[in-house]
């Protein structure tokens, strides 16, 4: 398929800050290739890159180098057409508090040059659509985070994009509020539209996303299926706590059945190269050595093995 | 949806035509009600330069004898455009402080992500701004009137200082928010605020050009402030002339143009563009 029918392209995109010595290397190359009606995820921790990547692709920052196309148009010389064929939904809800739900939609829907007779319509089925119909007309700073995320949502919908870009739309949300919006995206493409999210929840990733991107340092480092990046992990991993004074001899014996993977604090990791059956051969052999387990966790490989494989350490507060 | 589902796209101008007067007026309504719905942000400078006025009138009245000072029939006819500019300058400053308050809480990403026009996002931000300036001008005559004010120019004097109260608040407006897109800080526009301050007090508006010397003549003669101040007041003293209403407006319209360039040349280099 020819890169020019692809909802979201980016070829080497840079983006560095400062000069010189200074110079941060924010965004280093992404290669991106999203396909019409795709969920996508861009995975990894804070200041991996997530966010300068959408920025520049929703054209509110101007790449250093490589290009990018959305929805057919280029970022840079034809931002507009971006513009008018994007919906973004930016980190913290970008919302004015002083102003209604309802007021938002409508500003909203001239910004994006709506007709005058649809504005309170249109406003009025995605205040429903988001389960804000009652506080449709309360201003923005009474509202929750969790509505506040939706509201968020809503009022980047109102042209009917054909892609969406929503940047960590659950950070700081609670579970249920979380899931809600899990659904509202789920339907949100199942009507067709391709949707780029960035998030730091494997769980979340894995949920939504057909493909995910792993990001860190500004670089991708895995991208594919979650499914087939957790084949490619291979063995489970088994998660060992020892006391710190033999911990080192753990690890010589732990080597025995597998490479060492990253592991939380105090904690060992090792994957199985024999699979579940070898566990019972790893605490007999830590038993004899006089090592006493402390605790002992068995994982199928997950996000969170794919990511540490990837980048040499755990995200934090990593839930899968 | 998965992939093989969806059909492939098909790059396609939007049918929906944006029409920028229209986004500018939206969100020229969306500052003005933004002010509306923050008395305690506008009661002040309302307040202090009534203050000011009582003040010297009760306090400056027998300056109004120096040599230079023009003729007046009370110091308070004299002090009238100086409160103006006062005021103004201090309640265009509100307008940018929201600015860099959208900034912050990335509202005004959501603006720029948006097909709207960069001048259109700085000048509806500044509406608010400007339908205060021309409100806060009605205001302060209406207040001093009973009190003896009186204006030579009448009606079309009257109005064309509210109009050029208005111009005046968008330059002003204009130059605090490229500091604000500069910054992305609002206590940084706040902290700037008493720049404002020492350009009003180099300039006429409290005192006669005629009456200052050195140095401090000299910033006067040169600050456009001055130029301006002195068309509102020869406006209210003197009568209508078109030179008065050409100071009066030209001035904050040509500092406008200045400022409204250089609040999106900041935009565009926040955006990094070319």
């Amino acid at each position: 398929m020819s890169t020019a029918n692809l909802p979201i392209v980016a070829e080497g995109l840079q983006r560095y800050v400062g000069s010189g010595d200074d110079q941060v290397k924010a965004v280093d190359g992404v290669d991106l290739r999203i396909e019409q009606g795709e969920v996508f995820g861009f995975l990894g921790p804070n200041g991996a890159g997530k966010s300068t990547t959408v920025r520049m692709l929703t054209t509110l920052l101007r790449p250093t180098g490589g290009s990018a196309r959305v929805a057919g148009f280029d970022v840079v010389d034809e931002a507009n057409e971006v513009r008018r064929n994007i919906g973004v939904a930016l980190q913290d809800a970008a919302i004015d508090p002083l102003m209604t739900g309802a007021e938002l939609l409508k500003l909203q829907a001239v910004l994006y040059g709506l007709p005058k007779a649809q504005h309170s319509t249109k406003a009025g089925e995605l205040l429903e659509r988001v389960g804000l119909t009652a506080a449709g007309d309360r201003r923005v700073g009474t509202y929750s985070g969790g509505m506040r995320r939706r509201l968020d949502l809503a009022l980047s919908l109102i042209h009917e994009p054909s892609v969406l870009f929503l940047d960590e739309p659950t950070t700081g949300l609670d579970p249920m509020s979380r899931i809600s919006l899990w659904e509202e995206i789920r339907r949100l493409n199942n009507d067709g539209t391709t949707v780029l999210l960035t998030t730091q929840y494997l769980e979340e990733a894995d949920q939504l996303a057909e493909r995910i991107a792993i990001i860190d340092n500004g670089v991708i480092v895995r991208k594919g299926r979650p499914a087939e990046l957790k084949a490619e992990v291979g063995s489970p991993t088994l998660f060992v706590s020892v006391d710190a004074s033999v911990t080192d001899g753990a690890k010589v014996l732990l080597e025995g059945f597998g490479d060492l993977r990253p592991s939380a604090e105090g904690t060992l990791g090792v994957g199985l190269d024999d699979g579940p059956a070898a566990v019972s051969n790893v605490v007999r052999t830590l038993d004899e050595a006089g090592i006493a387990v402390k605790n002992l966790e068995l994982r199928e490989p997950s996000l969170d093995d794919v990511f540490a494989e990837a980048t040499g350490y755990r995200l934090e507060g990593a839930d899968t | 949806m998965t992939v093989s589902e969806a059909s492939v796209l098909t790059p396609r101008r939007s049918p929906l035509a944006q029409s920028s007067l229209a986004q500018t007026w939206a969100m020229s309504k969306r500052s003005v009600l933004a002010l509306w719905r923050q008395p305690s942000l506008v009661v002040p400078s309302l307040i202090f330069p009534l203050f000011f006025a009582a003040l010297g009138t009760s306090s400056f009245s027998r300056a109004t004898s120096l040599p230079g000072f023009p003729e007046v029939d009370s110091y308070l006819d004299f002090a009238l455009a100086g409160a103006v500019a006062q005021g103004v300058l201090f309640g265009s400053t509100v307008g940018a402080t929201a600015l860099a308050t959208d900034i912050e809480n990335g509202f005004f990403d959501r603006l720029l992500s948006s097909p709207s026009t960069r001048s259109g996002i700085i000048v509806g931000r500044m509406a608010g701004g400007m339908v205060f300036g021309g409100a806060q001008t009605l205001f302060f005559i209406l207040v001093l009137l009973p009190f003896g004010l009186s204006i030579k120019g009448g009606a079309v004097g009257v109005l064309a200082m509210a109009v050029g109260g208005t111009i005046l608040a968008l330059a002003v407006g204009a130059l605090m928010a490229a500091m604000a897109i500069k910054t992305g800080s609002s206590e940084a526009v706040q902290g700037a605020f008493p720049l404002l301050f020492i350009g009003l007090f180099f300039s006429s508006a409290f005192f006669p050009r005629e009456t200052m010397s050195g140095i401090y003549g000299s910033l006067a003669d040169i600050n456009p402030i001055s130029h301006l101040v002195e068309g509102f007041r020869d406006l209210t003293i003197e009568g209508l002339s078109a030179s008065a209403v050409i100071r009066a407006i030209l001035i904050p319209a040509g500092l406008s143009v200045l400022t409204v360039a250089l609040a999106l040349r900041t935009l565009r280099s926040r955006l990094g563009a070319r």
